[in-house]
């Protein structure tokens, strides 16, 4: 399923995964339409555009992962959103990825997000290494902030300059798989996280009223 | 002169409440007149007078400074006819003019119009005026000049206040009005332009040959305008700067700038120095691994320290290599990376093998802020 309020874009994209052998349920514009069609055509993929004339993506991803729990959403985004591309794997895409890269790089992500791995690009690995550095910076009141080991640092670094998983697992004489699992350790514990928090929040929330 | 129009309606208001009071003075007082005629014209003629300069003022063109003289002549001669009738010795012992706290009114217009300095000056000549009626230095005639400079001091000084707060506003109108415009252009182009320039940049690349130059020539551009029309509301306190702004700069097709979601902040100086040095490092990693070369730089923010990481997929530098050119004297770029950075109190580390690329990473230590 594609979602791009942009019809030049949509259709693109959606003819490149179509010719590449995937089957496109839908191929919708807004973010509302695309939660309610997702419940009746029930996506395993969903390659979604950040900007959205009626929801935040976040809105999306949470009415996306409500409805359909093992959806998997890879967002494609263009570059220099970077606040709305953290929030929107905090709460629950699996990859992101630049408008601007090459066809055969996003039908790889593609790829990846229905086998269940993180898409992780520089940009992102950038991103998620701030996060857990600002959590580590800020006063901790609530649930213990996570934190990455040495080796998770470690290797969001790397992937933050550019290395590829082989070339990291060459460096760190680590097993592809195991950096594979460590790329993903680190995009798990801050999304459970900013569920944890999430529920806090709804606690307190809901104990005030 | 929207802040000042309530100001000079004030000093109307002002000379006709005067005028009142002057009335119910002459009533009470007329009998003692030696000219009750006189006193009585004079009244009628500050009366015409308030009117005539009420209307006038109410019209920022008609507070014009021939207008104010004017105004201070008519005053001066009201206040000076009362020796014609007000008897000289209840003037001497400091009893009422004709015109008493009308005078004022002058007063508080010179100093609206030209600040304190031209209140001041309307104050010392209404009370060298008051001295002379008088003939002689009383408590009453000092009082009366004390209180007058400073109704003009007051005057003048509210009246630039309100000329500064104005001012302001009128910048903070014209920014707001420019950042919504700002704004308003930077969602356009992000959903026409940029959508289009990112969409050549990719078919163009994949059909190969002049097209993929034509892609990677929209890839470029795209960057720039995304540069250009970004709208960072997280705008830095005074003397700091963003360096994830400074460093996206040099983001493009080849380049991959990966940063935190929030800012890093340095001060301004440092973190040009920053950037101009990643900037040399990028350009050498042109220089040695041609204009294909593609290079990641990663900043990150410790709690006491910014590293700023620059690494290319080059072929990467032999071991040896980087010493060896050090003993010759031969590190040209690298040598001006460091000390621009050790100038900052910063260390570079330079590493890579072969096949590894090279990378340079610069770390600065973080002045506690604010």
């Amino acid at each position: 399923m594609v979602v791009d309020d942009h019809p030049m874009w949509r259709e693109g994209v959606a003819r490149d995964l179509t010719d590449a052998g995937y089957h496109v349920v839908a191929a919708v514009g807004e973010g509302a339409q695309a939660v309610r069609i997702a419940r009746s055509v029930r996506p395993d993929v969903v390659v979604l555009d950040l900007q959205l004339p009626d929801l935040s993506g976040v809105e999306v991803i949470g009415g996306l992962v409500e409805a359909l729990p093992q959806v998997r959403v890879l967002v494609l985004s263009a570059s220099g959103e970077q606040q709305d591309v953290l929030d929107a794997v905090k709460a629950g895409a699996a990859g992101y990825l630049v408008k601007s890269a090459a066809r055969e790089e996003f039908l790889d992500a593609v790829r990846r997000t229905a086998e269940g791995d993180a898409v992780f690009t520089a940009g992102l690995a950038g991103l998620v290494l701030g996060e857990y550095r600002r959590l580590a910076a800020a006063p901790g009141d609530g649930p213990e902030a996570p934190r990455l080991s040495d080796r998770e640092t470690e290797v969001l670094r790397l992937v933050a300059k550019g290395l590829t998983y082989r070339q990291i697992a060459e460096r760190l004489t680590l097993s592809h798989r195991t950096v594979q699992n460590h790329v993903q350790n680190t995009l798990g514990k801050l999304q459970l996280h900013n569920r944890v928090e999430l529920v806090r929040y709804a606690i307190e929330q809901g104990l005030d009223g | 002169m929207g802040l000042q129009a309530p100001l000079w309606r004030a000093v109307t208001v002002f000379r006709g409440a005067a005028l009142v009071y002057a009335t119910v003075l002459m009533l009470a007082g007329s009998r003692e007149h030696t000219r009750p005629w006189l006193g009585w014209t004079v009244l009628a003629a500050m009366v015409a007078w308030t009117v005539v300069t009420g209307v006038r003022y109410h019209d920022p063109a008609g507070r014009r400074w021939t207008w104010l003289t004017a105004d201070l002549a008519v005053t001066l001669t009201c206040l000076l006819v009362s020796m014609l009738v007000v008897p000289a010795e209840r003037l001497a012992a400091g009893g009422a003019t004709l015109p008493m706290a009308w005078v004022a009114g002058v007063v508080l217009v010179w100093a609206l119009r030209g600040g304190r300095r031209a209140g001041g000056i309307a104050a010392l000549i209404v009370g060298a005026a008051d001295l002379f009626l008088r003939g002689a230095v009383t408590s009453a005639t000092v009082n009366g000049t004390v209180l007058l400079l400073l109704a003009g001091g007051v005057m003048g000084y509210v009246s630039r206040l309100t000329d500064d707060a104005e001012a302001r506003l009128q910048r903070a109108v014209e920014l707001e009005a420019a950042t919504r415009e700002r704004e308003r252009l930077a969602r356009g182009i992000h959903d026409s332009v940029l959508q289009v320039l990112a969409l050549v940049q990719r078919r163009g690349t994949e059909l190969g040959g002049e097209a993929a130059e034509l892609g990677r020539l929209a890839g470029e551009q795209e960057a720039v305008l995304r540069s250009l029309v970004g709208v960072h509301d997280t705008a830095a306190a005074a003397g700091t700067a963003d360096l994830r702004l400074l460093l996206g700069r040099y983001g493009s097709p080849r380049v991959t700038v990966s940063s935190p979601a929030t800012p890093v902040l340095l001060p301004a100086a440092v973190a040009a120095e920053v950037a101009a040095a990643a900037g040399s490092a990028l350009d050498n990693v042109t220089v040695h691994g041609g204009p294909a070369a593609r290079a990641w730089v990663l900043v990150e923010q410790e709690p006491d320290a910014v590293t700023v990481s620059i690494r290319d997929d080059g072929p990467g530098i032999a071991p040896g290599r980087l010493a060896e050119a050090a003993a010759s004297g031969r590190l040209g770029v690298a040598q001006s990376i460091q000390g621009r950075i050790r100038d900052l109190g910063g260390t570079v580390a330079i590493s890579g093998g072969p096949g590894q690329g090279t990378e340079v990473e610069l770390r600065v230590p973080v002045p506690r802020l604010g």
